[in-house]
């Protein structure tokens, strides 16, 4: 049943690559926006829904990598070489930062993710000489695949849609595979999967490398759209707006967090226009969304979709499962 | 030869000591049961035996490898696999997913990512094999929470099975079923190949004295005796200690 909308990705797929034509200048610029906070938040959202490990300091690896393609981007402009940089430093990062405290978990893991992340923060923040301290500092690399440099908006645009739609299909074959099942199985079972015999801290250090490096990635992207870095992109709220970001679309789905992020950039850029008291609404959100809908907004749009489709549909709508008449279903909690 | 031994192993929790210098053979093909009163110690043997608890003193000797002082994962890669007196298994996901995962704990793709695990055929097999063998293949998409309480029972032993061990430890494997579903569950140990070297942990003595080729009794984390089904059910002492004078056959 869930699958109905999602089932169609082709659809989805030729939206976004049409969008375009029908958005100004600026609804483009937004929509790339939100593909690559959506790309961000998906990395966090696989930690946090299929792992268990709840960070609070995200932001630190894709604020690295919007620093790798500013600072390296200095000395050389290979966009390919920036964008890979960006995603394997940010990913090396994270896996030797895992070795030292993916041991913990729960509240801890989420209060060292988060004074690492402020570690990191404080570095870029203090070297001023290298990084422009709090001013932060021009992404002066231009973006070039190959086939002459991507200036316009339409071409950014594309060029995000792309990277967001194989960072999907990525992350749902992860999922999916035996290394992506048994990330999820530690984050239901931790005894359970020690005892069959698989040693979970390897998989929890592989699944937040990865995390990290797509973060990364991301992080390169931004660099490149806004043209410019601040400290602000690995400072601790913007772990949080992303962690918000997770829970207020949908935790344990991969859509969940990128709808996420779409539903707040967009929220983001139009009340902010009318008033600054923008990170007071967002936690209102959350907090509505996390005591009346606690799938997310994706269960939500489940609920409306299944409500308000066409009534031919109606048939597909009953449950698949076989009525048995054995007597166990009596006994279920 | 010894398949498995425990030499001198005691632990403490925090100055109760809940082990004293337990050793314990177990010979290959044995099928091997420890009783003895709750709170013995049973459960924290098989902790302690199976590293997920570390012990304090002795040590625990697989196939003539130590293992005591390793991670508890590397029991199964030793072929020690074990189930849990308390279900523990993976309630959100389906009996077909908690059976893939047991399958392919110790396989080399394991670690793979860029590959459904839907296009394993080896894992599918053989997770197929194991559902048809115990009875699980109709509710093979159910969710474990679904089950009930003995389903959950079964694919306790079912996830242990499915890394095909040499050593099969059971923690009252049959506590908690229906009088008809222990009757089942003691028919499938004993159907158990000989391959598989069983050390049981039970409570109910016909189940005890049904799968037992030797018995060891625990009291107060000591090894009390430890003898053929004969040698107990004769022991005044035992009958004393473990049944308060009643009758060892109908506990
Ligand atoms: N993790 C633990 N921490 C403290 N005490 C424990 C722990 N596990 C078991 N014990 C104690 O050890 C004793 C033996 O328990 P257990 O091995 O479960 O006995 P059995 O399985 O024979 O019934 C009990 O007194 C129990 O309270
Ligand atoms: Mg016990």
């Amino acid at each position: 049943m869930r699958a109905n909308i999602w089932r169609t990705p082709t659809l989805f797929i030729a939206i976004l690559l049409l969008l375009p034509l029908i958005l100004t200048n600026y609804g483009v610029k937004l929509t790339s926006e939100v593909l690559i906070m959506a790309i961000f938040v998906m990395s966090l959202g696989l930690i946090i829904g299929f792992a268990g490990l709840v960070s609070l300091g995200h932001a630190a690896f894709f604020g690295l990598g919007a620093y790798v393609v500013a600072l390296l981007g200095t000395h050389l402009d290979n966009t390919y070489v920036l964008i890979i940089a960006a995603a394997v430093i940010s990913g090396i990062v994270a896996f030797v930062s895992g070795l030292l405290f993916i041991r913990s978990s729960g509240a801890y893991f989420l209060m060292i993710t988060l004074a690492f992340g402020q570690m990191l923060f404080a570095i870029f923040y203090k070297m001023e000489s290298v990084t422009g301290g709090a001013d932060g500092m021009a992404v002066s690399a231009s973006l070039n695949l190959g086939f002459g440099a991507i200036e316009s908006r339409v071409g950014f645009y594309y060029l995000v849609t792309i990277a967001f739609l194989v960072s999907y299909y990525l992350l749902r074959v992860f999922i999916s595979s035996p290394l992506g099942k048994g990330v999820r199985g530690i984050k239901e079972n931790e005894s359970r999967m020690t005892a069959l015999g698989y040693n979970i801290r390897h998989y929890k250090l592989i699944v937040y490398s990865l995390s990290g490096m797509l973060a990364g990635f991301a992080g390169a992207l931004y660099a490149y759209f806004n043209q410019y870095v601040s400290p602000d992109l690995l400072h601790w709220m913007f772990s949080g707006q992303a962690l918000i970001m997770v829970i207020v679309g949908g935790v344990g789905t991969l859509v969940g967090p990128a709808i996420g992020a779409g539903f707040f950039v967009i929220l983001q850029s139009y009340i902010s226009s009318y008033t600054d008291r923008w990170p007071m609404i967002m936690g209102v959100i959350f907090v509505a969304i996390v005591l009346y809908g606690r799938g997310g907004i994706l269960q939500i749009a489940m609920l409306l979709w299944n409500k308000l489709r066409p009534k031919r549909h109606k048939e597909e709508e009953t449950p698949i499962l076989p009525k048995e008449g054995n007597g166990f279903e009596s006994v279920k909690g | 030869m010894s398949l498995l031994k425990v030499e001198h192993l005691s632990k403490s929790f925090k100055g109760l000591q809940v082990l004293r210098d337990v050793s314990l053979e177990v010979r290959e093909g044995e099928r091997h049961v420890i009783i003895g009163p709750n709170g013995a110690g049973k459960t924290t043997l098989f902790n302690c035996m199976t590293g997920t608890l570390p012990i304090n003193e002795g040590k625990v000797v697989v196939n003539g490898q130590q293992i005591s002082g390793l991670p508890a994962y590397t029991a199964v890669r030793m072929g020690m696999s074990r189930t849990f007196q308390k279900n523990n298994l993976f309630g959100e996901l389906s009996v077909e997913e908690n059976i893939h995962l047991a399958v392919t704990a110790c396989k080399p793709y394991r670690f793979h990512f860029l590959k459904p695990a839907s296009k394993y055929a080896e894992m599918l097999a053989e997770t197929q094999e194991l559902l048809a063998q115990w009875g699980l293949w109709e509710r093979r998409s159910r969710i474990v929470s679904e089950l009930s309480y003995g389903e959950q029972r079964l694919l306790e032993v079912i996830l242990a099975l499915a890394s095909k061990p040499n050593i099969l430890l059971l923690d009252e494997p049959t506590s908690g079923m229906s009088p008809a579903e222990t009757v089942q569950t003691t028919m499938l140990i004993q159907s158990m190949p000989r391959s598989i070297t069983l050390l049981v942990i039970e409570h109910d003595m016909e189940v005890v004295f049904s799968i037992a080729d030797r018995i060891t009794v625990l009291h107060h984390g000591e090894v009390f005796l430890s003898g053929s089904p004969d040698e107990i059910s004769g022991d005044a002492r035992v009958k004393e200690i473990y049944f308060g004078g009643g009758t060892l056959k109908h506990a």
